[in-house]
């Protein structure tokens, strides 16, 4: 065995460049550290270095956001301008999270340290993940956050409910992930088959399995490769018909993990569908294009049917998070004819993740002790109780419904302005009536916050509604709540760099 | 005489189609883990051969995180089980329906 190679092919892993990722999981571990190293009644702090570090990282990573596009460790991982946006977007999500569970953790008998510890590992696993232009780096990528996120999801082990969902995010979980991983094995071994013209020796390549796919545009084998990795990515991003795990997982799922799952999950789904179609399939946009335009106008049609009829608030945002992702997914349909839809699909996200985070904060602040019963009827009269909370409910729920000025309309608008360009008429259509339908539940809930006459608001959600939000999480819903305004006026520097890339 | 690479196919898309049906009718959640476990076996098996006939070796590199992503899934997905077994004491899929609205 020659070592040479070995030692030349390893030079070029520009192991500095993926400092966020490697960071993340040396604080990880660091928690851990921690845990065995001070005496017990200091390990309440240990959540504060955890997010201490993590605006650290961001701050760096801000300071730092400008880097070329670059191939890296044998061409694994791609770093890029986008790549930089989605480190920043996970790790907000990560703190976020974090600052939800500080709240919500202390009502159960669970420990604490090991949830910061499992957060901070699938968000660098996130990150690896929008960057892999390998399909083994991806599945690798992709299980690390799979397997984390079952752990996250089953948390609160005493609650029947939290378990049972557990159970059914594994199953899909990994029958997604199996959907996903033949879809590559037949890839891999079509594009790798002596028998074919332009047969690639690195198949797993993002790059090698593209130059395949055009030189075949038309083979059997690897259309039934695309569709299956098409449905594993799907099952991900919670899109029809690989939407059923939503309410259920949703809802049994801690609160702090329902916004994890709902917001950075997600995105990295979406991110990786994008990568996918825009950079390996896009030969085979015959197959691809009609498979998404269904699938997003069944997905938008579902989600809001199905959310017009919930009672419980977290089958009711999970099943409007089924709609928002069949919003992105008409910018991703449309990506093919009109670039531009790529920055549309980056400003939705935020815009989704800023008014989510806005909506799930006062979700954690009201929830009881039995975290998977949260009814509409608790919200009843909420703004008596806490003007504040009801508040910024009221504005990330406006900005999730799509009402000017917020972040959300702006989004909306780009997705539309961009499909109709693309002329997907009839998709466009689909989607307005599911704007519509979504102002409906949307403003339900605001209604019954603000305007409900009977004092239907149990006294012990009111008692926690009084107690307010703390001060840090109080900053952090501030802060959302301005930004969905802000990015609803003014995208500047931000709207300028999406339509430049 | 070895067999073809159209008999590998051929078998691991039998094992996985087997799996994914074990996965939507069975009802015992371990049996349903086991076909899990099945589909990524399929999975594995087709890209040995594959790997062999294609002469490509990322495949077979491929197979040993396969392996290893594979024992996490089962570490973590047993412990759920045993921990729901331990307050519903049942494991039939039909009757973890607690949240049906």
């Amino acid at each position: 065995m020659d070592f040479s190679t070995l030692r030349s092919l390893a030079a070029g892993n520009a192991w500095g460049s993926v400092w966020p990722e490697l960071s993340l999981g040396c604080l990880a571990l660091f928690l851990l550290v921690l845990e065995t190293g001070l005496p017990r009644s200091m390990h309440a702090r240990i959540p504060v270095v955890s997010i201490a570090g993590q605006l650290g990282i961001l701050g760096v990573l801000l300071l730092n956001f400008d880097t070329p596009y670059r191939a890296t460790f044998n061409g694994l991982l791609m770093l890029s301008p986008q790549g930089q946006l989605m480190r920043v977007f996970f790790l907000i999500s990560s703190i976020l999270v974090s600052l939800l569970a500080r709240r919500s953790l202390p009502w159960q008998r669970v420990p604490r340290v090991e949830f910061h510890h499992i957060v901070l590992v699938v968000a660098a696993a996130m990150m690896l993940l929008v960057e892999s232009r390998n399909f083994v780096m991806l599945f690798v990528a992709l299980e690390t956050v799979t397997v984390g996120l079952y752990i996250l999801v089953s948390y609160y082990r005493s609650n029947p409910k939290t378990l049972e969902a557990g159970l059914k995010y594994l199953v899909m979980g990994a029958l997604s992930s199996a959907l996903l991983l033949f879809g590559i094995v037949l890839l891999y071994g079509v594009a790798g088959s002596p028998a074919l013209s332009g047969r690639t020796l690195e198949a797993m390549q993002y790059g090698g399995l593209r130059g395949f796919l055009e030189a075949n545009p038309d083979n059997f084998l690897a259309a039934a490769g695309i569709v299956l990795v098409l449905s594993g990515v799907a099952f991900k991003i919670g899109a029809f018909p690989f939407q059923i795990w939503i309410p259920d997982v949703y809802q049994g799922a801690p609160t702090p993990v329902t916004a994890f799952l709902a917001v950075a999950s997600k995105a990295a789904g979406f991110i990786v569908l994008l990568v996918l179609v825009t950079e390996v399939f896009a030969p085979y946009d015959w197959l691809v294009g009609p498979v998404l335009t269904l699938m997003a106008a069944a997905t938008i049609l579902f989600g809001n049917l199905a959310a017009l009829k919930q009672n419980n608030v977290k089958r009711l945002i999970g099943l409007s998070g089924v709609s928002h992702a069949g919003f992105i997914l008409l910018a991703v349909v449309s990506v093919s004819r009109e670039p531009m839809a790529v920055g549309a699909v980056y400003f939705y996200l935020y815009a989704y993740l800023i008014a989510s985070f806005a909506v799930f904060g006062v979700m954690t602040v009201l929830a009881g002790p039995d975290d998977s019963e949260q009814e509409l009827g608790d919200y009843a009269g909420l703004a008596r109780e806490s003007p504040f909370l009801a508040g910024v409910l009221a504005c990330g729920l406006g900005s999730l419904a799509g009402i000017p000025p917020f972040a959300g309309f702006m989004a909306k608008l780009l997705v539309f302005v961009i499909a109709f360009k693309a002329g997907h008429f009839g998709l466009l259509g689909v989607a307005v009536a599911g704007v519509v339908v979504s102002v409906y539940y949307y403003f339900g809930w605001i209604r019954t916050a603000y305007f409900s006459d009977e004092a239907a608001i149990s006294p012990k959600t009111a008692e926690r509604a009084r107690a307010g939000a703390g001060l840090t999480l109080g900053i952090a819903l501030a802060a959302l709540t301005l930004g969905s305004i802000v990015l609803g006026f003014y995208q500047g520097p931000l709207g300028n760099w999406l339509a430049g890339h | 005489m070895t067999p073809s690479l159209d008999a590998y196919v051929m078998l691991s898309s039998a094992l996985f189609a087997i799996g994914f049906l074990g996965v939507l009718v069975r009802r015992n959640t371990l049996v349903i883990f086991m076909c899990l476990e099945l589909m990524l076996v399929a999975a594995t098996l087709a890209l040995v051969a594959f790997s062999r006939f294609n002469g490509t070796e990322d495949g077979d590199v491929f197979v040993f995180f396969i392996l290893t992503v594979a024992a996490a899934e089962v570490a973590v997905g047993l412990a759920i089980i045993v921990a729901l077994f331990r307050l519903r004491q049942t494991i039939q899929v039909d009757r973890l329906n607690s949240m049906r609205h």
